[in-house]
């Protein structure tokens, strides 16, 4: 099929456009995933959250990816990693935190737990991850603290007893 | 079946020329690819400067949420369809799928076929909403008319249906569509529709 219309005709169709967004279908579209949770029993959550967040983040910078990359290295999709390190009011999937704890080899139970989705049944563990959050600071590099403080969050995640930090 | 190319021009923004282009009515795999290599790394760009500069959530490009593996899939789908491609500068500009199968739902044309736009997306560095310099403009109004000009072909009459995205409902109405209302059934997308005598208008304006 081939249209015949004058170069005029084609720019005063854009310009008509204006700053408007266009775009039309399911497939250009996927809508923002309901909030879930509230009250007293998220804000709890949301504390490990930030752990689960920040955890992300600096597994991921320990092994040198980039978002990306982490995506591709466990199957995920980049932007709800993205917002898994940024937001932490989002709640992620099971299948996201299970490519997660297998990617960074530590337990799917426990991330489970610092990611909202289950309760952890220990109080220490929730001061483990709030702890670990604030000793955490989002900076380019690993720093060594920062190091320090994911390894022993890591032997927490592994159920194993956390290492002495020096 | 071989493409066929027509010359059209867009809006170059920053120099408020024009840019020569090619609107091809297939979408091919050179188009698949652009998406996935080009299209797919901007957006991706976006977002992480919206998270970065601590932009919320809910202020956030509707499409953020893309599961990439699963439309990737489906985008590799549309080598199947009747599709439309935009195409400037080497690049993929926009993209557009039709399926000529569907009837209308206008009071004036009810169980009329038509031609409806399944899907019509433009390449992210385009996007006014994705930021502050979009390059080319004039992509999208090429892919419209690229379906209503098929309608027409198709015997059809330019009657045309589609689902908007929310931020684009404005520009649907401004090319003189009709509103039909949320679909329960799109996940409340608007539904639009083009008249027979709402195309003749849109493909004569000058």
């Amino acid at each position: 099929m081939k249209l015949e219309r004058s170069k005029d005709w084609w720019m005063a169709q854009a310009r008509r456009e204006g700053g408007a967004v266009i775009g039309a279908g399911l497939l250009a579209f996927d809508p923002v995933p309901e909030e879930h949770g509230s009250g007293a029993q998220s804000a709890a959550a949301e504390e490990t959250r930030i752990a689960f967040g920040k955890f992300v983040n600096l597994m991921r910078r320990r092994r040198g990816f980039s978002i990306e990359q982490l995506a591709q290295a466990a199957d995920l999709d980049a932007s709800e990693l993205l917002v898994i390190e940024d937001h932490n009011h989002y709640v992620p999937e099971p299948r996201t935190i299970f490519k997660l704890a297998e990617t960074f080899e530590v337990s799917q139970r426990r991330l489970m737990q610092l990611a909202g989705l289950t309760a952890a049944n220990d109080a220490g563990f929730r001061q483990e991850a709030v702890r670990f959050a604030a000793r955490s600071e989002s900076v380019q590099k690993l720093t060594l603290e920062e190091s320090s403080a994911l390894e022993a969050f890591v032997a927490v995640l592994s159920d194993r007893e956390p290492k002495r930090v020096k | 079946m071989t493409t066929d190319v027509s010359t059209i021009y867009l809006l170059d923004v920053a120099t408020g020329g024009s840019i020569e282009a090619e609107l091809r009515d297939a979408i091919e795999q050179a188009q698949l690819d652009d998406w996935q290599v080009k299209w797919q790394p901007a957006l991706l760009a976006v977002l992480q400067d919206l998270a970065r500069n601590g932009v919320p959530m809910s202020q956030w490009p509707q499409s953020w949420h893309w599961n990439w593996a699963q439309k990737t899939a489906q985008v590799q789908g549309l080598l199947a369809f009747r599709g439309f491609s935009v195409v400037a500068c080497g690049e993929t500009q926009g993209l557009a799928q039709v399926d000529l199968r569907k009837a209308g739902r206008e009071p004036s044309q009810v169980g009329k076929p038509l031609v409806y736009l399944d899907y019509l997306e433009v390449a992210p560095w385009n996007r006014p909403e994705l930021g502050p310099a979009p390059r080319m403009r004039g992509v999208g109004s090429a892919l419209i008319t690229a379906a209503v000009a098929l309608s027409v072909d198709e015997g059809f009459k330019g009657r045309l249906g589609l689902h908007s995205l929310p931020q684009a409902d404005a520009f649907y109405r401004k090319i003189g569509m009709t509103d039909l209302g949320q679909d329960s059934a799109y996940q409340n997308l608007s539904y639009f529709e083009m008249t027979v005598e709402q195309a003749r208008a849109f493909l004569e304006e000058e």
